[in-house]
């Protein structure tokens, strides 16, 4: 529902607070703001002083406007619906618009434009047809936004229809900001003083379904428009005026949430029925369509026809027309899901029949038809005496709810004084009446019919009371999950990884012999802690790193003819560098190749490569493999492996010579890193990325390079390219010969496919082709490199 | 002898230092010291000799065997070395990998994983119920009224013998507490069914996580804590959360849970992620009524009800705009989540 501030703002005062302010007190009552609509600023009337053709478009018109200011303004414009002196909106340059964008001076096909005139749709409304023409009153060059107030768009939960309306809403607002209502001279139409006369001119057939039905005759009414302010009150919240007494039927609605209807008096023939509709009934309603009814379905209706599907629409025929000479006033109260039941069967509903069907409040039902009665005194001419005619009961018992404020404190949570309870409540309208052993009956007021239970009471105290005054307890004594957490379901999740590529753990005593020391390759600390009193000479000295137990392992298993070997270990080592530490690290090994079957005969063995992926699968991609020096001559191919600029770990080759001490047959590649150090560099991906709408065109390089140049080397040159569109490359064939005979021994060829691809838009060939070009003169440039 | 044996070392010796394979140098092995080799060959002529040139020719014998097993092995480790170092020197280590496709879990199970891992660990277990259920289950047990809009066959999908698809995990809060007596603190990850149209935002069939609570005396700031715990858990500890209050049939009083979700390029904004409340007393009346006990009588105890949708957690979490994508199980899209 929509709500506009300055409506509020008649019965609280809300100049101490902001519209952002406004919108937090609603959604934290319980009233979520679903939208704010304002004007823009830099948004004016504007009056149209000239019209001309456009010189250089058809579809075009030259408009000179009066702005307020003395001198004219130019405005190009492509609607064509105004003529001289209609006042339009302008929005000036520097008026930020729907959609983002800011209104600038332009030039408009060679003719200059200083703003643009708008549709009531480019401002948020629902119109789009041409210009949006303004009543002739506005004052030439007044902010919109001072003539429309701000509306909020709320989201009234079934359970609140009370809140339907404005005179609800202020309620609220002033429970929360702990306000009174001001007094408002529409609520001065005293209804006290009418005579109820109660007749037989209405027959209420089941009194269930209209508990309570009032008429209001008004004779000699003038029907015509709604003066402006009232025009402007109801288009301000989407409403679209029609004639001075549907006006103040909708208008009272949405001040006070009771719905009224206005009939024709004319056009009844003899006394009304409430009544429920015969089988097959056709009924034409306002909306111009014609609905099937069942007895399911109530009406009124006078001696010949249903006047109205009661509760939801009027009929076209009884309608107040320009024509209307006296009008019926209908105010009145049938039962919630009746009225549900007929407007979703027959899938028509309005905001009559929204509010009926949650349910509102029969004490307003005599209040509502006074207010209007006034209004239409006042603004269509119209005559009445004080007579109403009421048909069923106008006595309505007030309700008390029990309920203990200590119970409600349980319920909380919450040490909340019984005063501040007592406040919140009767802030609400729900006061305390009588009090017997700690419990105290609240009367509940007659608009707030979701109140029933204590718990719906503990549930107002709580959400006027904000969620931020009750305390977070957590039930059941739990730990805050420790570095030792982490690092327990980081190696947990690690390790699976690792199984599920073919790996088996071991687990190896972390002392060892001295001779032992030397084989910790991969090493990432230095000097070995050693016992003061070992038990034995294998049993020494604490594991600096990991690989001397894996190496052991693995001579083991060879010589009890294993063949492929995949084994990792993670555990604490030791070392002393000035103080004694402990590092928790993983390390691998792996040799031979897995999977040989019936299938396959003669897999290959994993070579290098092997171990660098197994390593990428388990920290990510972005992991560098970069050469480094080795003090041992038992190890080639060294390595340090770095992520994000800080080396992790290290990776390495035995030598052949080492190799062949351990009788293995084929190659064994090892790598140790630290845990600590990944999990402090390791990503976790945060946002995931679109993916690509638009192709991608692929362009394949092919060079000769000296051996010595690394991939990595021509990487970081293609990555420092300043090219958007290119996306990525990948290296796909790598050749270098040995002996010389294909290609110089010193030299490697190697072939990469470049991606090219702009998110916004397909790609054309000719720009890709620019764009290699210059990915080919950077690599030029940058590398000593022959094209193939 | 003595000749053949001179003879065979010096053509041995010139034999393995013209071979430069380990195959050539394995193979000279074989031909000088194998079973027919030359020099075991000539052994077998020592016993035509006389008793006293035996010795003389068993020495040479083995110094001539002794030299060429020298000779080979030495032989042998130089090549050896040759060839070492050439492996050493030609491997660019910074060359790609040999990729293992490192693919996995699907972002909502990943999502409901960690989930389930922080509320576990606040003593919340695993509860479970069908997802074929009665509208007693699904409506009436958790106070929905008769003529309440998430009945309509229009929002709910039927079978014909008045069964239904559950419309959310709720339904696991009325099993639970049918079977079991208090207190009870559980979880029940599931799927629910609506008959809404698939778009940008909405599946006609999603998962959520339900919680239920129930013990003496358990209040509002139970819930509080225990849900803004879990929201930290799955989004940072410094994830703006707020409780606004709203309304749900069977809780009172019920909240929404929204989180300020913060893209990078747009204005931040709050995103509805959960509901929760404390459960109505009408729900813990029908209950008693089913049980024919009052275990769980109002007046005996109290609990709190949460239900989270795990879709929408995983689009907040990860930046996905469109909810199709995570049924659609584009590879490009799942492997981003490995």
């Amino acid at each position: 529902m929509k709500v506009s501030i300055d409506w509020l703002e008649e019965h609280i005062d809300l100049s101490n607070y902001n519209d952002s302010e406004i919108s937090d007190l609603l959604t934290f009552s319980g009233i979520e703001v679903e939208g704010i609509i304002k004007y823009p600023d830099k948004v004016i009337v504007a009056e149209i002083a000239k019209i001309e053709k456009h010189p250089n478009a058809d579809k075009l018109q030259v408009c000179q406007v009066n702005d307020g200011e003395k001198t004219s303004r130019q405005i190009v414009c492509g609607a064509k619906n105004f003529s001289i002196g209609d006042k339009v909106p302008l929005a000036l340059p520097g008026a930020s618009m729907m959609g983002g964008f800011e209104i600038k001076e332009a030039k408009l096909r060679g003719v200059e434009s200083k703003g643009m005139l708008c549709s009531q749709a480019e401002l948020g409304g629902h119109d789009s047809d041409g210009l949006w023409i303004l009543p002739s009153e506005y004052e030439t060059g007044k902010p919109l936004n001072k003539i429309y107030p701000t509306v909020f768009d709320l989201e009234i939960t079934p359970n609140r229809p009370d809140c339907l309306s404005h005179i609800g809403v202020a309620r609220e607002l002033a429970a929360v900001c702990k306000k009174s209502l001001k007094n408002n001279k529409n609520y001065e139409a005293n209804s006290d003083s009418l005579i109820q006369s109660k007749t037989e001119d209405i027959y209420i057939e089941d009194s269930k379904l209209c508990p309570l039905y009032t008429l209001r005759k008004i004779e000699n009414v003038k029907i015509g428009p709604s003066p402006q302010w009232l025009q402007s009150k109801l288009e301000s919240i989407g409403l679209r005026p029609i004639n001075n007494v549907v006006d103040i039927t909708n208008y009272v609605m949405m001040e006070m949430g009771q719905p009224l209807h206005a009939f024709d008096s004319g056009k009844i023939a003899g006394s009304i029925k409430v009544r429920k509709a015969k089988q097959k009934e056709i009924f034409k309603a306002l909306d111009d369509n014609e609905y099937e009814l069942q007895p399911d379905d109530l009406v009124i209706s006078d001696k010949n026809e249903a006047l109205a599907l009661a509760g939801i629409m009027g009929g076209a025929n009884s309608g107040v027309t320009e024509n209307t000479q006296a009008v019926f006033i209908e105010s009145a109260h049938f039962n919630q899901s009746e009225i549900r039941k007929s407007s979703k069967r027959l899938n028509l509903s309005s905001d009559s029949s929204y509010r009926f069907e949650r349910g509102t409040d029969p004490a307003q039902v005599i209040k509502a038809s006074a207010i209007a009665t006034h209004l239409i005194e006042e603004l269509a001419d119209g005559k009445t005496n004080d007579e109403i005619i009421i048909c069923g009961n106008i006595n309505f018992p007030s309700r008390n709810i029990p309920m203990r404020l200590d119970k409600c404190r349980k319920i909380l949570g919450c040490n909340i004084e019984n005063e501040k309870m007592t406040d919140i409540l009767g802030n609400l309208g729900i006061k305390a009446q009588s009090h017997e052993e700690g419990t105290t009956q609240w009367s509940i007021p007659s608009f707030r019919n979701d109140l029933t239970r204590p718990e719906d009471l503990y549930e107002e105290i709580a959400r006027i009371l904000g969620i931020e005054k009750i305390p977070s307890i957590q039930r059941g004594w739990f730990s805050e999950p420790s570095d030792a957490d982490k690092l327990h379901d980081f190696v947990d999740h690690l390790s699976n990884k690792l199984s599920s590529i073919g790996f088996h753990e071991t687990r190896s005593l972390k002392l060892i012999s001295k001779s032992q020391i030397g084989d910790c390759f991969c090493c990432l600390n230095d000097n070995a802690i050693a016992l003061k009193n070992p038990l034995s000479d294998d049993l020494t000295h604490l594991r600096p790193g990991l690989i001397a137990s894996l190496l052991s392992i693995a001579e083991r298993n060879i010589h009890q003819g294993a063949e492929a070997l995949r084994l990792y270990e993670s555990g604490t080592v030791f070392a002393e560098n000035n103080e004694i530490e402990e590092f928790q690290n993983i390390a691998l090994l792996i040799s031979g190749p897995q999977n040989r079957s019936w299938l396959s005969k003669n897999p290959p063995a994993p070579d290098f490569f092997s171990l660098s992926g197994m390593i990428e699968r388990l920290i990510g991609e972005n992991i560098i493999f970069s050469p480094s020096e080795s003090n041992t001559e038992n190890t080639i191919i060294n390595c340090e492996i770095i992520l994000k600029n800080s080396t992790v770990g290290k990776a390495a080759q035995l030598s052949p010579a080492k190799t062949r001490k351990m009788d293995a047959t084929f190659p064994i590649y090892i790598a140790e890193l630290n845990l600590a150090k990944i999990m402090e560099k390791i990503s976790i991906m945060d946002k995931f990325t679109e993916l690509p709408k638009f192709p991608a065109i692929r362009r394949d390089i092919s060079m000769e390079l000296p051996l010595e140049i690394t991939n990595n080397k021509i990487i970081s040159t293609l990555n420092e390219i300043d090219l958007d569109i290119l996306e990525s490359f990948e290296l796909f064939d790598y050749f270098h010969d040995e002996s010389g005979e294909k290609l110089n021994s010193e030299k490697k060829s190697l072939a990469y496919s470049l991606t090219y691809r702009n998110d916004k838009r397909t790609l054309k060939s000719e720009e890709v082709d620019k764009a290699h070009q210059e990915v080919l003169k950077e690599l030029k440039k940058n590398l000593d490199v022959n094209f193939r | 002898m003595l000749e053949q044996l001179q003879t065979i070392l010096k053509e041995a010796t010139s034999e393995i230092s013209k071979a430069n394979s380990l195959d050539e140098l394995n193979s000279l092995r074989v031909s000088y010291l194998g079973k027919k080799g030359h020099l075991t060959l000539a052994s077998s002529k020592m016993k035509d000799l006389s008793k006293e040139e035996r010795p003389l020719a068993g020495k040479k014998l083995n110094e001539t065997r002794s030299s060429i097993t020298q000779n080979l092995e030495e032989k042998i480790n130089a090549l050896q070395l040759i060839e070492d170092n050439k492996q050493d020197k030609s491997l660019d280590v910074t060359l790609p990998s040999d990729p293992i496709a490192s693919n996995g879990r699907h972002p909502v199970s990943q999502m409901l994983d960690s989930t389930i891992k922080a509320l576990r660990r606040m003593g919340f277990s695993l509860a479970s119920g069908p997802e074929i259920e009665t509208e007693w289950h699904c409506f009436d047990a958790l106070n929905t009224p008769k003529d309440h809009p998430a009945r309509n066959e229009t929002d709910t999908f039927y079978f014909e013998d008045g069964r239904l698809l559950r419309t959310h995990t709720s339904t696991v809060q009325i099993r639970t507490m049918e079977k079991c007596n208090p207190p009870v603190r559980i979880i029940a990850p599931g799927s629910a069914y609506r008959r809404d149209e698939i778009d940008a935002t909405h599946l006609s069939q999603f998962n959520q996580l339900e919680g239920l609570y129930v013990d003496r005396d358990v209040s509002l700031a139970d819930l509080k804590g225990t849900l803004e715990y879990l929201l930290q858990c799955i989004f940072g500890k410094e994830t703006p959360i707020r409780f606004r209050p709203h309304f749900f049939p069977f809780t009172e009083p019920s909240f929404e849970i929204d989180i300020l979700l913060e893209a990078e390029g747009k204005k931040s904004k709050w995103i509805e992620i959960a509901g929760c409340g404390m459960v109505d007393p009408d729900v813990f009346s029908e209950i008693c009524k089913a049980r024919g006990d009052d275990y769980y009588s109002p007046n005996q105890v109290s609990g709190f009800a949460f239900g989270l949708g795990l879709e929408r957690l995983a689009m907040i979490k990860w930046g996905i705009s469109d909810i199709r994508l995570l049924i659609e199980n584009d590879v490009r899209f799942l492997k981003q989540f490995s």
